[in-house]
Order: C-alpha cells, then structure tokens, then sequence
C-alpha cells in the first residue's frame, strides 16, 4: 500500500497532495465567497445606477465602471507583485494563505461584478415595468424582482467566477501560499517531476469539474423557465365554463 | 376619475426632440371601460404609461381623483400607484415564481401576513378560472392563461383602476374573446374602471363604453363608443372603424348613402322593405353590421337611385325606420 502510495504520488506522498487539494479548494471557496460579498453589491449597482436602470446617477456608474475596467485589466500576476505592499498594509502580511485570499478577492470582485452586472440585465425589462406598475419600490424590485428572477443565471456566473478564481489560485506559489498550482509550481518544477506536475493538473481537472457539473446540476434545478408543458396551447386556451 | 390635463411628453433622441405626446386632454370617468385606440406608434403606449407615471410626463397633470401624480413625494407614488392595476401584451410574470407567488407578489409589497396573501392569491386564481394552476409556473401556461394570472395579480390589491395595454394582441381571437370577457366581468362585478390601449376595432367594440382615438401623438376625436362608432369624424377613426367603407366608397361612382346602425333596428328589415314597399332595389357596396345583445350594430354603404325623386323616397323610408344615415359622395 505505501509502495503504491509512494509509486503514485512519488516524493510528495499522498499526504502532501491532498494538502495540496485542500489548500486549493479552500483558497478558491473562501475568496470567491468573499469577493462575492463586493461583487455582488457592485453589480447591483452598475445595473441600478445605469442610464437605463432603476435610479440612474450617471457620474457614480461611470466611475465605478471604470474602476472595475482597471482593476480587470490588470493581469494577476503583476497585481499580486502591486498588491504586496497594499496586502501587508490590510492583511498584515504579504506572503501565505491569507495575503493569497486578500489579492484574490481583490481580482475577483470586479470580475464578479461584471458577471453579476451581466446577469442581471438579462432580466426582461416588462417584469420589471410590472413590479414598479404594482407600487414597487427600487429596493423590492432589486431584492424581489432582479435578484430572484436572474437566479440561475447568477449561479451560472458563480461557477465560472469560481473556476477563474481557481485558476488565479494557482499562481499562490508566488507569495509562498499553498494549493495544488503551489505544489507544481514552487517543489515539482525545480526537480523536474513531471509525475508531480502531471497529478497536479489532474487534481485540478477533477476539482473543476465537479464545481462545473455541480453548479450547472444546481442552475438547472433552479430554473423555472424549463417547458414542462403538457397540454397544448389550444386545448388550455379554451374559454372557461 | 383620472383626468390627464395638457399631457406632454418629449423624449431627447439624437435627431432631435420626439414628441410622443402632445396636448392631451382626456377625462375617465369612474365605472367606465375606456378605450385608446391607436395605430402603433400613435403614441397610446406611452400616454398609458402616464397614467401611473412608469413614464414621467414631460408637461401637464395626472390627476387620479383630484390628487396630481405629477406632483406628489416618491412614497405617495408608489402608494397611488397600488390603487392602479396594470396588465401587459407580454403578460411580464415572474417566470422563477409560482402561479399563486405571482399574484401574492403585490400582497408581499404591502407586507401582508404570508397566510392572508395566499388566501387571496387562491381567492383571484378562482375568479380567473385559474385557481388549479396555484403551484404551477408561468412556463408551464398558455399565453390566455399566462394573461389571466396576470390580471388575477394586478387585482391583488384591489385597485380602482386598470390599465390594459394591448393585453389580448399576442393572443389568439378566441382567446381575446375569453380575456376580454373576463374584463368585462370585473368592470361589471368589481365596478373596476378599465382602461384599454389596443390598435383592434373589435376590443373597442366588444368591451369599451368610452373612447379615444390617438393618432401622430394627439387626441383626435373621443366619446362614447356608439357615437364615435356611428360618426368617426378623423380619417384615422374612418380607418379604424370602418377599413372596407372609405374604399369601397371611393372605387364607385354616384350617390352613396352609409347607415349607421346603433342598436334599435334590429327588428325592421330596412333594405327588404325600401325594395318591398317602394320597390326601389338598391345596391349594397359595404355592409359591416352584427348582433350585440339583441341591437344590430355597424355601417352599410348603399346606392341611391340617379333620380332625384327616388332618392327622397328612400331617404324619408329611412328617416321613418329611425335609420341614421349620411350621404357619402
């Protein structure tokens, strides 16, 4: 058995892999988690402050659009290197776990909030026109109308968000903080263990797709617009007696 | 009663100003089944979306009793908004809801008890025909279905008034037949005042007692239904009401008489008795006429003879048979 072990996980040891997993699976829940916490308000806020939206403040929609542009447009890589002094300033240090967590969050927030942003509009705006027709205040149709109605959209978007985030997660190494990008990255790269870095991307593989198939399996469940009809048109249309 | 005064509305486009809305005057008396009939494009959805200000008017009043939407605070809007129910051409339900959740939405903006709003929610779905289709979402219904959950949560809060802006136009006519049923019942039992926007002569004809014609974002003519129906003053109007006439009456040559029927000849025969009484026979060019509760309703284009003399005849037969006509050249 711990021939075996040793076979497949070689020098790591099966131990150091399923840190390895964990790490990456903790870092990717908890920052996305986190950086849904901003994002989410965020994009209520560009879809509410819109020309078109609910209460149209122009200027404020502009600057955090912008704002959101520039902070997506960075590549992580260089934000991290940016974000270190920043990190050490909020978090208390620039290296670890906690500092990874701190410089995702920061790149997925606005990622997040385009997303949601996204999502959000794709409700139909006659619902909306009906919500606010029954009296409906800005805050109700937010929390009533767009929220719940984009529902299955949003987890679709909270899946992708979440599959970024783990891929962002993967340059942890940098900053000495852990999860499988790290192990491939910062120990089986320098000895060349192609046998390391190889479990590694399948592990990866593996945790993607049960976040993806799990998301989408709860989207669709979500979903009430699926056409479970039964009866035609015709026949139910028929004057009542 | 909601009386729009000086109604404008000018919307900002890059080519310049649109005027959606100009100058309207309409006064809707309470208990009515109001009409705004309208080419698309004329203007009427707009003026509805006046009436409960989901368009704020560039100029002039909404007065809902007496009291200027125009003018009140936020918060006194969305309340007199509550006292307006609105129904759409694309029904607008929340498709992530229950049938019985769409129409407890507006119970849920109020903060009504959970159990109360259901209660209602059931109570509306039974006088929509729909009350088996409680757990059922939007997806699953037809589009008359669809429309008639949507009118059950427009009445949840037991508005005065209802707004109805083209509710039966992506319905089939037998459907339309059904929904407008149903909006005459409400108007009947509920003594809610309706208000239709449509571009269908016969949603006017069917339901309406009142109406107005809207064309190039004005008012041109409006009253009571049979008045307007019997003597469309506007071309628009003509159009609406009568298509066939104008052109029938245009492609032929010679005097033309157009009868209007407005519910009381349903008993004499007038055209039979001009030929068996005076034995004039006369050509009929256009006839639209039907049967309403027992009354004949509708126009008819008929020839009058060359002579002068005849034609006196048939016009006094007429006049006897309390036929309103006018000559048509």
């Amino acid at each position: 058995m711990n021939l075996l072990a040793s076979k497949l996980f070689g020098q790591l040891g099966f131990e150091g892999f399923a840190l390895g997993a964990w790490e990456t699976i903790y870092l990717t829940l908890l920052s996305t988690l986190i950086a849904y916490v901003i994002g989410l308000p965020l994009g209520v806020l560009l879809v509410v402050t819109d020309k078109d939206g609910l209460k149209p403040i122009v200027w404020l929609n502009k600057i955090v659009g912008i704002l959101v542009n520039i902070f997506r447009s960075i590549p992580f890589i260089i934000l991290i290197v940016a974000l270190i002094p920043v990190s050490r300033a909020i978090v208390g240090t620039s290296i670890g776990n906690e500092a990874m967590i701190f410089m995702l969050i920061v790149a997925a927030a606005p990622y997040i909030a385009r997303m949601v942003e996204s999502s959000l509009k794709e409700v139909d705006r006659g619902v909306v026109e009906a919500a606010r027709s029954m009296g409906a205040s800005n805050l109700q149709i937010v929390w009533k109308v767009l929220l719940p109605e984009a529902k299955p959209s949003l987890i679709v978007g909270a899946v992708i968000s979440t599959v970024t985030v783990l891929g962002y997660s993967a340059m942890a190494g940098t900053i000495a903080a852990g999860g499988l990008g790290s192990v491939a990255v910062t120990q089986a790269r320098p000895s060349n263990a192609q046998d390391v870095i190889w479990l590694c991307v399948a592990l990866i593989v593996i945790i993607v797709q049960i976040i993806q198939e799990l998301g989408m399996f709860i989207a669709r469940r979500t979903d009430k617009r699926i056409q479970r009809r039964k009866r035609k048109t015709t026949e139910a249309d028929r004057p009542q007696a | 009663m909601i009386e729009l005064v000086h109604l404008q509305k000018v919307y900002p486009s890059a080519a310049g100003e649109v005027r959606a809305l100009e100058d309207i005057d309409l006064k809707i008396e309470d208990g009515t089944v109001f009409g705004i009939i309208g080419l698309s494009g004329a203007g009427k959805s707009t003026l509805v979306r006046c009436i409960n200000l989901l368009e704020k008017p560039t100029s002039g009043q909404v007065l809902l009793d007496g009291e200027d939407l125009t003018a009140v605070k936020k918060k006194r809007l969305l309340e007199l908004r509550r006292s307006i129910g609105m129904i759409f051409q694309s029904f607008n339900l929340f498709e992530q809801r229950t049938v019985e959740a769409n129409v407890r939405f507006p119970l849920e903006l109020v903060h009504t008890k959970r159990a109360e709003a259901k209660e209602r929610a059931l109570e509306l779905l039974e006088l929509v025909g729909l009350k088996e289709k409680a757990g059922a979402y939007p997806s699953q219904l037809s589009g008359g279905q669809k429309q008639r959950v949507a009118i059950a949560r427009a009445l949840a809060l037991s508005p005065k008034y209802l707004l109805c802006d083209e509710a039966t136009s992506a319905l089939d006519p037998q459907t339309t037949e059904s929904i407008l049923a149903l909006l005459k019942d409400i108007n009947k039992q509920l003594g809610v005042t309706i208000i239709v926007i449509t571009h269908e002569m016969k949603v006017v004809e069917s339901i309406c007692t009142d109406v107005a014609v809207i064309d190039k974002s004005r008012i041109v003519e409006s009253g009571k239904v049979a008045d307007v129906f019997a003597f469309p003053k506007s071309e628009i109007a003509k159009e609406l009401i009568i298509p066939g006439l104008i052109r029938s009456v245009k492609s032929t040559g010679g005097k033309k008489l157009r009868l209007v029927f407005h519910g009381e000849e349903a008993d004499t025969p007038v055209i039979s008795g001009l030929a068996l009484r005076l034995g004039i026979s006369v050509n009929i060019l256009y006839a639209d006429t039907k049967i309403i509760d027992g009354g004949t309703y509708g126009h008819m284009v008929i020839t009058l003879p060359e002579e002068e003399e005849k034609a006196e005849l048939v016009k006094r037969h007429l006049t006897e048979q309390c036929v309103t006509f006018k000559e048509e050249l």
